[in-house]
């Protein structure tokens, strides 16, 4: 991971830097020039301006790769196109399904779907929460003249008050307790699995799939501590569970552009996938010279030829065809062929 | 990939397609493979039925420089410390097809449904733990075979293993072997 | 009345076949087994040995057992399928009655029992004890074989008493035992791995017993020649340094004519031939006119080929001869043995490291059950029924009389044949599914309609159970212990994994029962399997097929023991004949003379081209078990009517067309599969499935005059594409057996 900063992208730096200024800067805006800021959460603030720096960074890099970049300037090319309205409309129907409901894994198995979703949900719903939080752009005022009515302000504006104590309240202030029961029941639905699945056992590790769930625990479960602690102990402990809690979340915020959480951003570009296929199989299908049968867009075809040719392959033959216009089916069939000629070349079909 | 491992680097996969007999015992073994959960990775099929009853079959031949890792948008496709290329990390994946249809030896398969590539990690749960691959241990003609380079060479003295393919001028150079005419240094298709 | 008592299609709904697959992440459990039990594979002869994961009494999965020497871990699709029978929708959880209008209703133990022995005695009062018949299979274990053949002479009381090995080895049995007096694959295969001219005749080992194809080419790669006679370039041909494309049915004039280019060429072994065989100058006066004209002009190979085939097999150091049912399913198919066997001797090639001949056993126990005693002529150890001494050995072995024991019975086909004249009223049958398995079987259909009474043991409602009036529910191969004897002549273990689910119970449980109902239950004191192994084990003592030494301990200890062996310090016989003393009378290898005469039906105006029938690898004999394995089904979905493109052109079939093909017992429709890997005047289908696409609505059922075998590998029929194509495969419901064909 640390080979990304052994040298230095520039395009990627400049645009990381950007991305972690304008959040300085939203904040700054966001929070009335810090007025409405907390300043108890300015460790929180510092992580979550590195991890955007980082993702940013990330993202970038990510992007420069040859087959990275042609799906996204396709996926945007096919986006804004003039069919706009179907393509906006069918990505904002993949956003639910396979970003936040995440239902492709339900094909693998429901158990993990159902511990995954509760782990996603948990986690986005906290993240929606404590953002705007964090950088001062939603805080709470009382009504004035009023003890229990509440203001709820953002960006500095009142977006709406509730009564003290009352339904909206509790959800307000406890959200955050809430959010946290899903986590760890999903953590420990996809832990059972890391214990029980011989093939995960055989191909899991230690920092890239454990560590993620015992963190995301350890982060719901001390934050629980901490409402523990108000309810139950009168603060006593106060201390020591936001200490706790805090460098929980802030090694999280910290490892997100490193580790396992950065698929959370890569996973957008399935959208793209999506839409890559549905217009491709608009501009025709690939057929293979084989199977004589329809196995791929030809779009994708054309451009994998490119795309291997930008990482390094050329798979031109010498009849100036490709053995990418082969099927999977035709590319093993030729193979076999090819193997089969050489050992009748030899006199012999059995050696 | 966990650390503590009996992959034993001396065994090699080696290949004949001219042994096979087309029987499916690999495919049936293959869903048996705990990494793969009932899904079959490994391809056998007619090669021209019409004219012939030849097979053939294919594993992945984890590739020293893997086409699919490099056309993979989502850098979901590793290849780890002893050469096995491993099937698409499932947090990463986004199930474009790139790798399934790059792949020279078209071997990625794409689970349509869960937009998830799959392809052979050399039964990992098993060569991890010091035993053979599915495949190979079922296979009853033994175009599929794992063992040690000594092995076969003894075995088949007609033979010898080749790592090198060319696809027009390319040269790709592979993990698994496969078993030619003695004499031959590669194998060019097409 | 044994009609169905519903649809067929009612029936299929609730009993199937149906498909099983495991579920994605396999069955629970199958991460943590409690156990993993070493046994074999239920199915073909090569018996390869397999661990089952067992957890909560349930088989889970498998794992390869690698230690087991013949197959150290290989497996062919169906091996690695075969434990989705156990946890199987279709599975048969209790007895079951036929009520008509309804279909099969489960009943209990004590009426399924008194029913069928109130049906016994009532038949055999009122027409005799021979009245009520028995089928029997040899996926049985020897324990059971020799059970059920102890069951049908002592309690049953019937001297008709047969079983499905009468489809399978019995050619090859009668003509070892003409030519050697005892009925066994001559060497281990650990002799073949080093022969240097391998004839494989009528064998698609390829598909038909798949882990044996490791020891052709390891054997390839110490520098074996492969022959293959066959008449379709199966993939075990594919790349054989000789493939003979024999026309059906001529397989004895091949032989016939490699033995005189032997003598022509004096590639003879003399000293063999002189000292330790005899009928030597009648066998090649049999076939001195058969030059290699004539050869080729009846066999339709090249004959080049067919001289090559002599002069590599003629100048051999070492050699080995396998077949198969390709020339055993024949009206001469004793004849086409002994042609192998012949040229075998005349080479005196046999008794000696890496010279070897044999039959290469297809059914599961396919050897030992041909040795201990269900078959209608024999009794125990391989011993002869008509033998006044055999007898009265057994006769003691048993505790009875000598003329307690019945004669002589009717063999399988013959039965059937009896049934439909109405002089066999009664039946049961186990482990065999005569309506699939057996040629001709609009004719059995009808036969069974005329049964008073048909009792099935079975675990799976196979098709012709469907015509059964009480269906007693038995055990898988993984429900009990016992033994059984491998194409190679070893002896193995199998080993209980699990019991019986629901109520069914163990199949030598119910043979037990139903004896002590008829009043014999004191000849079967049984309590565990080994107990009747040690008893089959002094009733073989002497006989040819001598398991007398072998206990399960020593099987156990050494991975299988090869009969004979005579003593418990006796180590077995891998390899047989070393001591030139062959088992015949004068103890000579008998040569045999073999006249050549064509099939029982040829070709003519009215039905001219060659129909042939065999195996695909996914499926085994008459699928009542690999018709219920997903998978299995998948591969191979339907029967299809393998045809060469020149034939196809001639009649105007298309690829996948519908193509009705009909011969003078009945008509069937297949969709055609165009393929150059056929001989252009022969047509192929596979014959593993019931109802409609039956391959046996069309097979002859005439049979070889010594071995009673029917002739399936040959017949006459004609082809009328429909104009119509098939659906998909893959929407094929051909596994289920439908009596009429799907649109």
């Amino acid at each position: 991971m640390l080979k990304l900063f052994q040298t230095l992208n520039r395009v990627a730096f400049i645009k990381a830097t950007i991305a972690a200024l304008a959040v300085v800067i939203l904040v700054f805006i966001g929070s009335r020039n810090l007025q409405n800021f907390d300043a108890a959460l300015i460790a929180y603030l510092f992580g979550t301006i590195f991890a955007v720096f980082g993702i940013a960074y990330r993202y970038s890099v990510w992007l420069q790769r040859p087959p990275t970049r042609l799906y996204w300037r396709r996926s945007m090319q096919f986006l804004f196109s003039k069919d706009f309205i179907t393509y906006a409309s069918r990505s904002v129907y993949l956003l639910f399904r396979n970003i936040l409901f995440q239902r492709f894994i339900a094909y693998r198995s429901r158990t993990r779907w159902w511990g995954h979703f509760l782990l996603a949900t948990g986690c986005l719903l906290s993240f929606a929460i404590t953002v705007p939080l964090t950088f001062g752009w939603i805080h709470f005022t009382l009504e004035p003249g009023s003890y229990e009515i509440y203001n709820a302000n953002f960006f500095g504006f009142k977006v709406g008050s509730f009564e003290l104590g009352g339904l909206i309240s509790i959800l307000a202030f406890k959200a955050l307790f809430l959010t946290s029961f899903p986590v760890i029941i999903g953590a420990v639905i996809m832990m059972k699995r890391r214990v029980k699945d011989g093939g995960v056992i055989a191909t899991q590790s230690l920092e890239g799939d454990w560590l993620p769930l015992v963190l995301l625990i350890a982060i719901s479960v001390t934050g629980l501590g901490i409402g523990y602690d108000y309810t139950f102990l009168d603060g006593r402990t106060h201390q020591f569970m936001a200490v706790t809690h805090a460098i929980t979340v802030i090694l999280f915020l910290i490892w997100m552009p490193f580790g396992k959480f950065f698929h959370i951003f890569q996973r957008l570009a399935q959208l793209g996938a999506n839409l890559y296929k549905i217009e491709g199989k608009k501009r025709g299908m690939a057929v293979c010279p084989h199977t004589k049968e329809e196995f791929a867009t030809q779009t994708h075809i054309n451009d994998l030829k490119r795309v291997t040719k930008e990482v390094g392959f050329d798979f031109t033959l010498a009849d100036g065809s490709s053995h990418l216009d082969l099927s999977p089916e035709g590319k093993r069939s030729a193979l076999a062929k090819a193997h089969f000629e050489a050992r009748q070349a030899s006199g012999k079909f059995f050696g | 990939m966990p650390s503590s491992t009996k992959y034993d680097q001396q065994m090699g996969f080696f290949i004949d397609m001219q042994r096979c007999i087309g029987c499916h015992a690999c495919e049936m073994a293959c869903a048996e493979c705990e990494t793969n959960g009932q899904e079959s990775m490994i391809h056998i099929h007619y090669v021209e039925r019409a004219v012939s009853t030849q097979t053939t079959v294919q594993v992945c031949m984890h590739c020293e420089d893997p086409a699919c890792a490099n056309v993979c948008p989502a850098d979901a496709i590793s290849k780890d410390e002893f050469g096995v290329v491993h099937t698409a990390e499932t947090s990463r994946c986004i199930g474009c097809s790139n790798c399934v249809l790059a792949c020279p030896f078209g071997v990625p398969q794409k689970q349509e449904k869960a937009e998830l590539m799959m392809k052979c990690n050399m039964c990992y749960d098993r060569t991890s733990a010091g035993k053979k691959p599915m495949c190979a241990t079922v296979c009853p003609s033994q175009a599929l075979f794992y063992g040690t380079r000594e092995e076969i060479e003894k075995k088949r003295p007609d033979s010898v293993p080749v790592d090198t393919f060319f696809f027009g001028e390319q040269e790709v150079k592979t993990k698994v072997k496969i078993m030619m005419p003695k004499g031959s240094n590669y194998l060019k298709v097409q | 009345m044994a009609k169905l008592p519903v649809s067929a299609e009612k029936i299929i709904k609730q009993y199937g076949p149906k498909k099983n697959y495991t579920p994605l992440g396999g069955f629970e459990g199958s991460n943590e087994p409690d156990r993993l039990v070493k046994t074999h594979c239920c199915f073909c002869g090569m018996q390869c040995g397999i661990q089952l994961k067992v957890k909560d009494n349930q088989i889970a999965g498998f794992e390869p057992w690698m230690e087991f020497p013949f197959n150290e871990g290989r497996l062919c699709p169906k091996g690695v399928q075969r434990y989705l029978q156990n946890n199987h929708p279709d599975r048969i959880l209790s007895p079951l009655q036929r009520v008509e209008g309804k279909g099969f209703e489960p009943i209990d133990w004590e009426s399924a029992m008194g029913r069928t022995v109130n049906e016994i005695k009532r038949i055999q009062s009122t027409y005799g004890n021979d009245a009520f018949a028995m089928l029997s299979g040899v996926s049985l274990t020897n324990e059971k074989s020799y059970m059920v053949g102890k069951f049908a002479r002592l309690a049953l009381k019937t001297k008709n008493l047969d079983y499905n090995g009468r489809l399978c080895m019995v050619s090859a049995g009668a003509g070892n035992k003409k030519a050697f007096g005892l009925d066994r694959i001559s060497n281990s295969w650990a002799d073949l791995k080093h022969a240097k001219v391998i004839i494989i005749a009528g064998t698609n080992i390829s598909e038909c017993f798949p882990t044996l194809t490791h020891y052709i080419w390891e054997a390839r790669d110490n520098g074996a020649k492969l022959i293959v006679v066959d008449p379709r370039v199966t993939p075990i041909a594919r790349t054989a340094d000789l493939h003979l494309p024999v026309k059906p049915g001529r397989d004895s004039a091949l032989f016939g004519a490699i033995l005189k280019q032997l003598v022509d060429n004096d590639w003879l072994d003399h000293d063999f031939i002189d000292y330790h065989t005899s009928g030597f100058e009648e066998a090649i006066d049999a076939v001195k006119e058969y030059d290699l004209d004539w050869a080729e002009a009846t066999t339709g190979i090249d004959k080049e080929k067919i001289r090559l085939a002599a002069e590599w097999w003629g100048k051999a150091d070492t050699s080995f001869l396998l077949h198969a049912r390709g020339i055993e399913h024949h009206t001469k198919g004793v004849d086409n043995v002994v042609s192998c066997i012949n040229i075998v001797l005349a080479t005196g090639r046999i008794g000696k490291p890496y010279c070897g001949y044999g039959t290469i056993t297809g059914q599961g126990n396919g050897q030992g059950g041909r040795e201990h005693g269900h078959k209608c002529d024999q009794l125990p150890g391989n011993r002869d029924i008509t033998n006044p001494e055999h007898r009265k050995y057994i006769a003691e072995v048993w505790g009875v009389e000598e003329k307690e024991i019945p004669g002589k019975g009717l063999s399988a086909y013959e039965i059937i044949e009896a049934i439909h004249r109405g002089e066999i009223k009664g039946l049961i049958s186990i482990c065999f599914n005569p309506l699939v398995s057996l040629p001709n079987n609009n004719f059995v259909r009808e036969a069974l309609e005329k049964l008073e009474y048909y009792m099935c043991i079975d675990f799976f409602l196979n098709e012709t159970a469907r015509h059964a009036d009480v269906i007693m529910a038995g055990s898988l191969h993984e429900e009990e212990d016992g033994t059984v004897t491998t194409a190679e002549g070893r002896v193995v273990k199998i080993n209980q994994a699990i019991t019986p689910p629901g109520q069914a119970r163990k199949d030598s449980d119910i043979l037990i029962e139903l004896a002590q109902r008829l009043g014999a239950g004191d000849k079967f004191n049984y309590s565990k399997a080994e107990d009747i192994f040690n008893e089959l084990r002094v009733a073989s003592k002497g006989g040819t097929a001598d398991y007398y030494g072998i206990t399960y301990k020593k099987i156990e200890e050494n991975m299988g023991i090869f009969w004979p062996c005579p003593s418990e310090d006796h180590p077995g016989t891998p390899r047989l004949w070393e001591d030139k003393k062959f088992k015949t009378p004068d103890g000579k290898a008998h040569f045999n003379a073999v006249p050549y005469r064509e099939p029982s039906e040829v070709t003519d105006k009215e039905f001219p081209v060659t129909l042939t029938t065999g195996r695909v690898v996914s499926q085994y004999l008459s699928g009542t078990q690999t018709r219920r394995i997903g998978k299995l089904v998948d591969q191979y979905p339907e029967p299809l009517l393998e045809i060469h493109p020149s034939l196809a052109q001639q009649f105007g079939i298309k690829e996948r067309e519908l193509v009705r093909v009909s011969t003078r017992r009945g008509e069937a429709v297949f969709p055609a599969q165009i393929v150059e890997t056929i001989r252009p005047d022969t047509v192929f289908i596979p014959y593993h499935w019931g109802g409609s696409q039956s391959a046996n609505q069309l097979t002859i059922g005439t049979l070889d005059p010594v071995s009673k075998i029917p002739e399936f590998k040959v017949c006459a029929c004609k082809l009328e594409p429909l104009k119509k194509w098939a659906a998909p495969s893959t929407d094929s419901l051909a596994f289920q057996s439908h009596e009429t064909l799907k649109p």
